[in-house]
């Protein structure tokens, strides 16, 4: 593994995404500000052309500019860490003497595609969506939605970079840094739109229970550090294998597993998700349910499993009843609140919660492996599973979940969206919609062939192959051989099976209610939002069926994380 | 040359062109969709009618094709035009397809149902859509009979939901909404119990099975899976182990046992039947209730011999109460399709005795069942399509006599019934009587009580009444003062379309020619579960002798 110093030799090669990044949050700072504006010197008529200011050439006034620049320059951090793939990946860590702070591998690379790819299409259907003015419109309130426009897009951007901060780190505070920059910008982007009741709301609502759960995190954080002494990710993980049975390590883990439940959105600490969801833009709910959970599963598989795996005197992890139990209750309140909620943004925001129950139930599965001096013996292949799994279902989350938001964001640019109702009869009004948003619909339900089936079932094996692990077959085995995590893909199963009837309803509604009243013709046009739910839907469909490459993919990701231990 | 590929086709033809043609269709407007629909049903109808001539000639392939293929004396585990091809590595999943004598007659019958069933519908609304869809679920339906790997199996297991979802939503009944959804439902959370235990029997097989390079190092494939079942069986030892045995069974069956439908999980088919339009019915009653019969024999039976047998008098049981209950219900519907849906579950239950009195003839009469309903159920349902869209009226007596203003419709609605009460000559008849002389076997075998023959012997007379009963206030009451349905608004009473009786025609004579000549496809049928009980059951079960 090669090192870096911070801004020594190869440090801007090696984090070339992130730089684009800043590059481009610089870029929207400034292009749109640029103008023909002159310093006067004062006490004197010398005027120095000074940029800043003054009247604007005519492109950077264009209120689209800056979702432009924001989606382009997403899309470019996408590409530079998909090359880092193609070219091979040159792991990479960036360190100031002994101290690691971030590392580039597969598995961090992978997780930034998510979010990169994520916002990048969340980014683009946003293009049409904000209230922008294209005229010279000389009110107040025309000026205004141009000037908000630069700082959604900058808030995605810092959310892309403080995702990727997550991604990359070695340092449990570290990866909290980045953990807070990005809900940060998240929590103002979810009540970005204060003109209306329930977007205050839902931005208030989440930013308390979500500095709440981010203040517990914190504490716990620093009685880990009174613990350890350290907050790298491998003293950790030294300090946890000598001696992780002490009170105080476990109780510093249990509040970081507040800090992360709250962004997995799991029960209980999903109340604010729902009310977040159904407030926020669609394309920024997509971010919720995409990125954003999938940063919370990225820091949990961080913390349970790269530095709190050691044994409990069973032999498995010490927080695996916890969140074993956890999983199911979470996955079970998803699913029957799902079922009741005739909002669909509160329906998706609950599934979320759902298939939070599903990956955490996965996270379990690697928590019930035999460990052994604080490391993961002949099971490592288990443990490779499970990990590919959920990194392949983060991923082709992006495809369904984020698509069924971008459709409800063409919804709601005609004022609906709210009601299950508004997608009635959206099979004769806009039939590319309808077909793309059932494919999300089944893929979120797990029908084969969609990817959202692939997905599922490589849970399921992560959790079956675990809980298979220690038995050898021979006559005298019995059902009492298999391990309990077992019962955890069995509550799955049975979870999805009640889930399929709402998702359904969607696909009911859609193709044989009538359009309600005064939403008879066809939907706006918006081919930003267009093309990148065609991008969803292919992806959809092709993971599915074509599921070999992202597998591979997932599992050198996984490796990297796996292979280490 | 080899045709070995030709299966691949077979699955992907129907499946791509359907697709081909919806994402034609969706783009045009609605007027040009309405203009396009006959070329559409035509395209459709050429395309099924090519598959059927293909899965014909491979029923003679013996001399056409091949060279030396035998269908009835393949042995047991071996399978014909077998192809393979990876899929998804990692996972050990691969395209992989074969036919033996348990799933051919199955593809021709689905290859034989998909002409018959767009000449039957002919007429449907929306053309442009509707053939595409039955296209489709043909497609979906093939891959599941010629499937030999288990991931692709559940893939196309599940994929007949869809278009059937779809074709029950958008052509189906007043109800249509209720019933596609209950459908939907109901048969998917059967079917994800049944693929945790395909995935629990995924992970238990031992490392060595699979072609090196896939990742978990287990396989998918189904020949394999029971090829080592059969190894790990043998000798009265239990494949697994006793008490996960008997789970998976369960697990597994649960599955098939609501596709079947079994009683207690039969309540979606009526619903589903009544509310889908006639093509839906045909395809629904006709394949895609046998694919639950199929997955038995194909999977649960093959691997868990053992629990099999321990749970033969809980099958025995599900299928008389399936039988009797479904023969009881029949005689107060006053809903022609909801009878004819009830028969079917009743028949259904003909195909669970046939498999729980585990001998090799009532074996065969369950696969005949599985085929002789598959031509029969969906003359039924033609019938009553028929009758719906003539008369617009489903209820028993809402028209009689029916001979004099319908005669077409009234004969085949005679020859319909007298087929499924199982009339002799007619199909249904040879696998009604195998299945009772096989319990009847299976009872002076086993030294039980000669009452279980009673249940079943009074369901034939019951089959008849309520056959009997709905023909005489269909077809003949009335005389001379016949009462035209009140439904028409006092309108000439029409008779059946040309393409119907075509349709109707083909289907009687077929059900004459597999009445009279049974052996075409029972030879083998027998032959395979011959080579299956003494291959794998009689070894097993007797424990190596």
């Amino acid at each position: 593994m090669e090192k870096i110093e911070p801004f020594g030799e190869g440090f801007v090669v090696a984090l070339a995404p992130e730089f684009v990044l800043v590059v481009g949050l610089f870029t929207l700072m400034i292009v749109p500000n640029l103008g023909d504006a002159k310093f006067r010197i004062p006490l004197t008529q010398i005027r120095i052309p000074w940029f800043f200011g003054g009247s604007r050439a005519k492109f950077e006034s264009d209120p689209r500019l800056p979702g432009l620049f924001a989606t382009s320059f997403l899309t470019v951090a996408f590409v530079l860490a998909t090359m880092s793939f193609v070219n091979g990946m040159n792991r990479t860590q960036i360190a100031s003497g002994d101290n690691v702070m971030l590392q580039v591998d597969e598995f961090s690379r992978m997780f930034e595609l998510i979010f990169y790819g994520a916002l990048a299409l969340a980014s683009a259907a946003s293009v049409n969506r904000m209230p922008a003015t294209t005229r010279a419109d000389r009110t107040a309130s025309g000026l205004y939605n141009n000037r908000r426009q630069v700082d959604f897009y900058i808030l995605l951007m810092t959310t892309g970079l403080g995702m990727s901060v997550v991604a990359l780190a070695q340092d449990l505070f570290l990866l909290f840094i980045g953990l807070e920059l990005a809900s940060f910008s998240t929590y103002v982007l979810v009540s970005f739109m204060k003109e209306t009741k329930e977007g205050t709301e839902a931005g208030m609502k989440y930013f308390i229970v979500g500095s709440v759960a981010s203040g517990v995190g914190l504490y716990g954080l620093s009685l880990l550090y009174l613990w350890a002494g350290s907050l790298q990710f491998s003293a950790l993980e030294v300090a946890f294998a000598a001696n992780g049975m002490e009170s105080l390590p476990l109780i510093a883990l249990g509040m970081l597993l507040v800090g992360f439940g709250f962004k997995v959105s799991a029960a209980p600490f999903h109340f604010a998700a729902p009310d977040a969801y159904a407030g926020a833009t669609a394309p920024v709910a997509g971010v919720l349910a995409t990125a954003s959970k999938a940063m919370g599963i990225l820091g949990l598989l961080r913390v349970l499993l790269a530095v709190a795996s050691p044994e409990a005197t069973d032999g498995a992890a010490v927080w695996l009843v916890a969140l074993g139990v956890l999983s199911v209750v979470t996955m079970t309140w998803g699913n029957i609140a799902a079922l009741g909620s005739t909002n669909p943004k509160r329906m998706l925001a609950y599934s979320s919660v759902a298939h939070a129950g599903y990956m955490m139930a996965a996270i379990t599965a690697i928590g019930a492996l035999n460990w052994e001096d604080g490391h993961v013996n002949l099971s490592n292949d288990a443990a490779l599973v499970v990990v590919t799994a959920l990194i392949f279902h983060l991923t082709v989350l992006v495809c369904f979940k984020l698509g069924a938001f971008l459709v409800l964001s063409l919804l709601e640019s005609e004022k609906g969206g709210h009601t299950l109702e508004s997608l009635g009869g959206l099979a004769k009004r806009d039939p590319f919609l309808a077909v793309a948003m059932f494919v999300f619909m089944m893929s979120l339900a797990g029908v084969p062939p969609l990817s959202g089936f692939v997905s599922k079932l490589l849970v399921i094996m992560g959790i079956v192959k675990v809980a298979l692990l220690d038995v050898t077959v021979n006559s005298d085995l019995s059902f009492a051989d298999i391990h309990w995590v077992w019962y955890l893909a069995l509550a799955m199963v049975i979870n999805s099976a009640i889930s399929v009837f709402y998702y359904l309803r969607v696909g009911l509604v859609m193709y044989f209610n009538d359009p309600e009243e005064g939403r008879e013709g066809p939907l706006p046009a918006g081919r930003p939002v267009r093309l990148a739910i065609l991008a969803c839907l292919v992806t959809t469909v092709f993971f599915g069926v074509g599921a070999g490459q992202l597998i591979a993919l997932c599992e050198s990701a996984a490796n990297a994380l796996v292979g280490a231990w | 040359m080899t045709t070995d590929w030709i299966s691949m086709p077979l699955v992907g033809l129907p499946l791509i062109s359907s697709l081909v043609l919806l994402a034609y269709v969706a783009t045009v407007s609605p007027a040009a969709r309405e203009r396009l629909g006959p070329t559409v049903r035509m395209v459709s109808l050429v395309l099924s009618l090519l598959m059927l001539v293909l899965t014909t000639a491979m029923f003679f392939g013996d001399n056409y094709i091949e060279g030396t293929l035998e269908w009835a004396s393949m042995s047991f585990g071996s399978f014909n035009y077998e192809f393979r091809y990876e899929w998804i590595e990692p996972l050990g999943i691969n395209w992989s397809v074969g036919m033996d004598a348990l799933s051919f007659p199955m593809v021709w019958l689905t290859t034989f149902l998909l002409p018959i069933t767009i000449v039957a519908t002919w007429h449907e609304k929306n053309a442009a859509v509707y053939f595409p869809l039955i296209l489709m679920m043909g497609g979906a339906l093939i891959g599941v009979f010629v499937a030999l790997d288990l991931f692709m199996f559940y893939v196309f297991w599940e994929l007949t939901l869809i278009p059937m979802f779809f074709l029950i939503l958008k052509w189906g009944g007043y109800d249509r909404k209720y019933a596609s959804q209950k459908f939907f439902i109901y048969t998917f959370a059967a079917s994800v119990i049944m693929l945790l235990g395909l995935v629990t029997v995924y992970f238990l097989q031992p490392e060595n099975l699979a072609h090196a390079g896939t990742w978990t190092g287990r396989t998918f494939d189904i020949p394999t899976l029971t090829a080592h079942a059969q190894s790990a069986n043998a000798g009265g030892e239990w494949f697994l182990g006793v008490g996960l045995q008997k789970l998976l069974f369960v697990m597994l069956m649960i599955g098939f046992l609501v596709k079947l439908p079994s009683v207690p999980f039969h309540t979606w088919l009526p619903d589903a039947h009544v509310q889908a339009p006639t093509g839906g019915s045909m395809l629904l009653a006709g394949v895609m209730l046998k694919m639950g019969a199929y997955g038995m024999f194909r999977l649960p039976l093959s691997l868990f011999p053992h629990a099999a047998e321990h749970f033969q008098f809980w099958l025995l049981a599900l299928g008389m109460v399936s039988l009797v209950w479904g023969a009881v219900v029949c005689l107060g519907q006053t809903n022609l399709k909801k009878m004819v849906a009830y028969s079917s579950v009743s028949h259904m239950g003909v195909i669970l005795i046939g498999i729980a009195t585990m001998q090799p003839l009532g074996w065969a009469a369950a696969l005949f069942m599985m085929f002789a309903h598959g031509i029969i159920s969906p003359m039924l349902f033609a019938v009553c399509g028929a009758f719906k869209h003539h008369y617009h009226s489903m209820e028993i007596g809402a028209m009689r006599g029916m001979a004099k203003h319908s005669p077409w419709l009234a004969t085949s609605m005679m020859f319909a019934w007298m087929a499924s009460l199982g009339l002799p000559l007619l199909a249904g008849f040879v696998a009604e009587l195998m299945m009772f002389l096989a319990l009847w076997h299976f009872i002076a075998a086993e030294g039980w009580s000669v009452l279980w023959m009673v249940g079943p012997a009074f369901v034939l007379a019951i089959t008849a009444a309520y056959y009997l009963w709905s023909m005489q206030r269909t077809i003949f009451e009335g005389g001379e003062k016949t009462q035209p349905p009140e439904s028409l608004h006092g309108q000439p009473v029409p008779d059946i379309t040309d393409a119907e009786k075509w349709a109707m025609v083909i289907m009687a004579a077929f059900t004459i020619l597999f009445g009279v000549m049974p052996w075409i496809a029972l030879d083998m049928m027998n032959g395979w579960t011959v080579a299956f009980f003494e291959t794998l059951l009689i070894p097993i079960l007797t424990g190596g002798a």
